[in-house]
């Protein structure tokens, strides 16, 4: 009885204590994991837009988690404030004249802070010290900008859609089409357009390039993401499709300048009063040129075309392309047909 | 004793027990309706009264389980309604409650139920001290080799016997037996009749039995009163209750010796 | 209502005025933990354990859509710890603690065994009811560990074999997705619902009705009460918590 009783209480009491170390080291293994017992100190950086940044998240350098968000609040008449809690060990690598930046550890992942830069020619942060920021380029702002752009390309291809159109048709003589305003007036159009996609592209495959290479980015927690298991197989085709659209946004570039240039060139030639109208179109080179040019056109906006569509297959950018993309697709498929088919007609049509 | 002498000329100074126009009702149902009741020491008086005629809440009022609308409970000179809970547990050791269902507790151990009340009200007892009383209290009822059992795996006469033994241990003045008869055979009735005779002897234990069994009160009392109405109706030895020609004491008598 | 509600007031106010007074009914206490909190382990183990692996092979194919399984451990995490450790504990400890208690303590009240305690100089409501509503109060909590350890447990296991994720990432994730606050809070809730179980089912079994049935209707009432409260003090904790977090 009394040896029933004590073996109660020691299997009572092994039962309590077993749950009371399941909770301490909950609590301690939960400590690590936020480095809660590590000493920190305070910095502060205050942006414009912090883009649903919570208290909490995580502050990377370099790629590496250093800190967290300890509080966010406004700052002024419509800035915001977020202080962050650093810990010591890497406050020497980071230095005054760092960068803070909002960003996220995915597409649609957390957001957090990015320190970036500083030279060793500054002295390390302190406690209490505030950071200069810089206003990134959101993902959101990324896709925002690819669709434009491919918005722009269409136009431009519509535009040469129609000068071709009308080439074709043969409204009146050659001469005429050329020197009749109207035509005149698409061709200059077309040839802004096609100055704007090319610069939208430049700024875009910046974006994209360094969106890619942060996926790739060794130790950093998209990295290991990708590289952990073969779940995140899916993210690392999205990051190699980023890239696929990354290098051929440069060659769309590259089409793009050489498109711009010949229609300069062409543009020149038909601004010039004195050269005979009849020697731009008999030109065989210049009408080279122009099918040329029509032609690259025509495969950059595919290869764009291309990208967008394997973005848009990405789980990551599906909801963007839902909402926007419907209508505009069909319209895009049917003129890039279009331009396809008169191709061949209008260097055909070469007198 | 103060109580019992504040009301002159209506307590008898040497009753144990004495009740004083008691009553009791619950909602509706007056259940007691003016009880008066004097045992005087040593004395063994069975109680009769019908099914649901309150005589299960006259004992529970004299032990303080449940408390009186009115009148006055006088039990070895306290007035029960008036003890402090510290007085009440001092109180209660000498008065022991033999209950209608045995009580014993279910999730103990025979041992354990009898032990019960010695550890709870006895300090600084040794554990021999406390197997020994056990095994006396066990032995005086005869049931020894059940001491390991779990009340569930006796029968009714013995756990009725178990219950006696367990109010007995702590050696009460006063015995309550709540019908300690009821459900069992007729030679178990008999057993446990001698031994509320034993005991009596033993301790010298006022008592007070509720029955129905007039074997029971018959050989066990020295007076019997005829609960009837909420009342004490007949008061008196066994022959003369019964030969009371009052329908309602006849029938009682009558139906006992038919059924 | 109004009267009943009366009641309870008074019976959970008697509780903290017995639970301060001595003497105190230490063995009882652990003799309850013992009966309340280990025989009821493995009980709450292996639902944990279930309920951690069905919840995560259940909810990875919505997160496959997204292609984000690589978010397993820490929805896991966040579910098992916040809400379903908790949560199935109570559940688990409502059915078989709270029901036993109800019949026990009714059980005792029909054949006057709480009258007999009374009669041997015991306070049967700190014998009983004090004793039972702490051991719950203070293995619910602890139950509720064990629940969450397995729980956690069963989830790596399943997305162990199906992502072949490994221990030390597995408890990286699931710790980056707690909070102190997230612990904390549900030790407290736990612990309320521990309180909620044991009271209920003392409060069942102590007024219930005389005769065989009130037992049986004391345990079912108690569970039934317990469970739904505890529903509804878990909604509280939604509010209270989220309040801090
Ligand atoms: N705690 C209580 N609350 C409400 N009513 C009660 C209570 N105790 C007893 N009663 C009622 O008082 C009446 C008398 O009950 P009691 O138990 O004293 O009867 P009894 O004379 O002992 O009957 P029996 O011979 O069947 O034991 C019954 O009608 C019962 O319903
Ligand atoms: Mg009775």
């Amino acid at each position: 009885m009394s040896t029933d009783s004590t073996k109660r209480n020691i299997t009572v009491g092994v039962f309590v204590l077993l749950g009371i170390i399941i909770f301490i080291a909950g609590i301690f293994v939960l400590g690590g994991q936020q480095k809660r017992f590590t000493k920190s100190i305070k910095i502060i950086a205050v942006f414009n837009d912090v883009g649903g940044l919570k208290a909490g998240n995580n502050v990377w350098f370099s790629g590496v988690k250093i800190g967290t968000v300890k509080r966010i609040s406004f700052y002024g008449t419509a800035q915001v404030e977020v202080d962050m809690n650093i810990e010591e060990s890497s406050q020497q690598f980071i230095r005054k004249d760092a960068n803070a930046t909002i960003s996220s550890d995915g597409l649609i992942g957390n957001k957090i802070v990015v320190i970036t830069g500083g030279t060793t020619s500054h002295p390390e942060v302190e406690d209490g010290d505030r950071l200069k920021t810089v206003a990134a380029l959101s993902s959101d702002q990324i896709l925002e900008t690819l669709q434009e752009n491919n918005n722009n390309l269409l136009r431009v291809t519509k535009d040469f859609k129609e000068l071709v159109g009308n080439l074709r048709k043969g409204k009146g003589t050659v001469g005429a089409v050329l020197t009749d305003s109207i035509v005149a007036d698409n061709f200059k159009r077309a040839m802004r357009n096609l100055e704007r996609a090319s610069d939208n592209t430049v700024n875009l495959t910046g974006s994209v390039s360094k969106f890619a290479s942060r996926l790739n980015t060794p130790g950093s927690l998209a990295n290991q993401l990708v590289t952990d298991t073969t779940v995140f197989r899916s993210l690392k085709r999205s990051a190699t499709r980023f890239e696929s659209a990354m290098t051929s946004a440069d060659q769309s570039i590259n089409t793009l300048s050489r498109t711009a240039e010949n229609v300069n060139k062409a543009s020149e030639k038909l601004n010039n009063t004195n050269s005979p109208l009849g020697v731009l179109l008999t030109d065989g080179e210049t009408a080279n040129k122009l099918r040329t040019t029509i032609n690259n056109l025509s495969t950059g906006t595919e290869l764009l075309n291309e990208d967008l569509k394997a973005a848009q297959n990405n789980f990551l950018l599906r909801g963007f392309f839902k909402k926007k993309a419907k209508a505009e697709e069909k319209a895009r498929a049917d003129s890039l047909k279009a331009v396809q088919q008169q191709l061949p007609d209008s260097t055909a049509s070469k007198p | 004793m103060n109580s019992a002498m504040n009301k002159p000329g209506k307590t008898d100074e040497n009753s144990v027990i004495s009740i004083r126009n008691l009553r009791k009702s619950f909602g509706d149902l007056h259940v007691l309706q003016g009880i008066d009741l004097d045992v005087k020491q040593g004395e063994n008086i069975a109680v009769l009264g019908r099914s649901g005629t309150g005589k299960s809440v006259l004992i529970k009022i004299i032990v303080g389980l449940l408390k009186p609308d009115s009148g006055s409970v006088v039990v070895l000179g306290q007035d029960v309604e008036q003890l402090s809970a510290k007085e009440m547990d001092t109180f209660r050791q000498k008065v022991g409650f033999s209950f209608q269902s045995s009580a014993l507790y279910d999730s103990m151990s025979i041992r354990e139920n009898l032990e019960f009340p010695l550890v709870r009200n006895v300090r600084n007892l040794s554990r021999a001290d406390v197997d020994k009383a056990v095994e006396k209290a066990l032995d005086d009822v005869g049931l020894s080799q059940t001491i390991n059992q779990m009340p569930s795996e006796l029968s009714g006469g013995q756990r009725k016997r178990i219950g006696i033994a367990r109010t007995l241990i702590l050696n009460p003045e006063i015995m309550l037996y709540d019908e300690p008869t009821s459900g069992l055979d007729p030679i178990t009735s008999i057993e446990i009749n001698n031994l509320i005779n034993e005991v009596r002897e033993r301790i010298n234990a006022t008592s007070i039995i509720i029955t129905h069994d007039l074997t029971c009160a018959k050989t066990t009392s020295d007076r019997v009163a005829m609960l009837l109405d909420g009342k004490f109706e007949r008061v008196g030895t066994f022959d003369d209750v019964f030969a009371d020609p009052d329908e309602r004491v006849k029938q009682f008598y009558n139906y006992n010796f038919v059924n | 209502m109004f009267l009943a509600l009366a009641d309870v007031f008074a019976f959970i106010s008697r509780f903290f005025r017995e639970l301060f007074l001595p003497p105190y009914e230490f063995k009882e206490i652990i003799r309850q933990c013992y009966e309340v909190g280990f025989r009821s382990l493995l009980l709450i183990s292996t639902t944990g354990f279930i309920t951690g692996m069905v919840f995560t092979n259940q909810s990875r194919p919505s997160l496959a859509e997204f292609g984000a399984t690589s978010w397993l451990p820490s929805l896991i995490a966040i579910a098992i710890v916040r809400a379903l450790g908790p949560l199935v504990t109570a559940l688990i400890a409502a059915g078989k603690v709270g029901s036993s208690i109800g019949a026990e303590i009714g059980s005792m009240n029909v054949t006057e065994q709480i009258d007999a305690m009374e009669v041997s100089g015991t306070n049967p409501f700190k014998f009983l009811v004090v004793s039972r509503v702490l051991a719950t109060s203070i293995t619910i909590p602890i139950l509720t560990m064990y629940t969450i350890f397995v729980a956690l447990i069963g989830g790596f296991l399943n997305v162990n074999m199906t992502e072949q994720t490994s221990f030390t990432s597995y408890i990286q994730e699931v710790f980056g997705a707690i909070s102190y606050v997230d612990i904390f809070a549900s030790s407290l809730k736990s612990i309320v619902f521990g309180f909620t179980i044991g009271m209920v089912g003392c409060y069942k079994g102590y007024n219930s009705s005389k005769g065989t049935e009130g037992v049986g209707k004391a345990a079912n009432a108690a569970v039934v009460t317990s469970m739904f409260l505890v529903f509804i003090e878990e909604l509280l904790s939604l509010q209270i918590v989220s309040s801090f977090r």
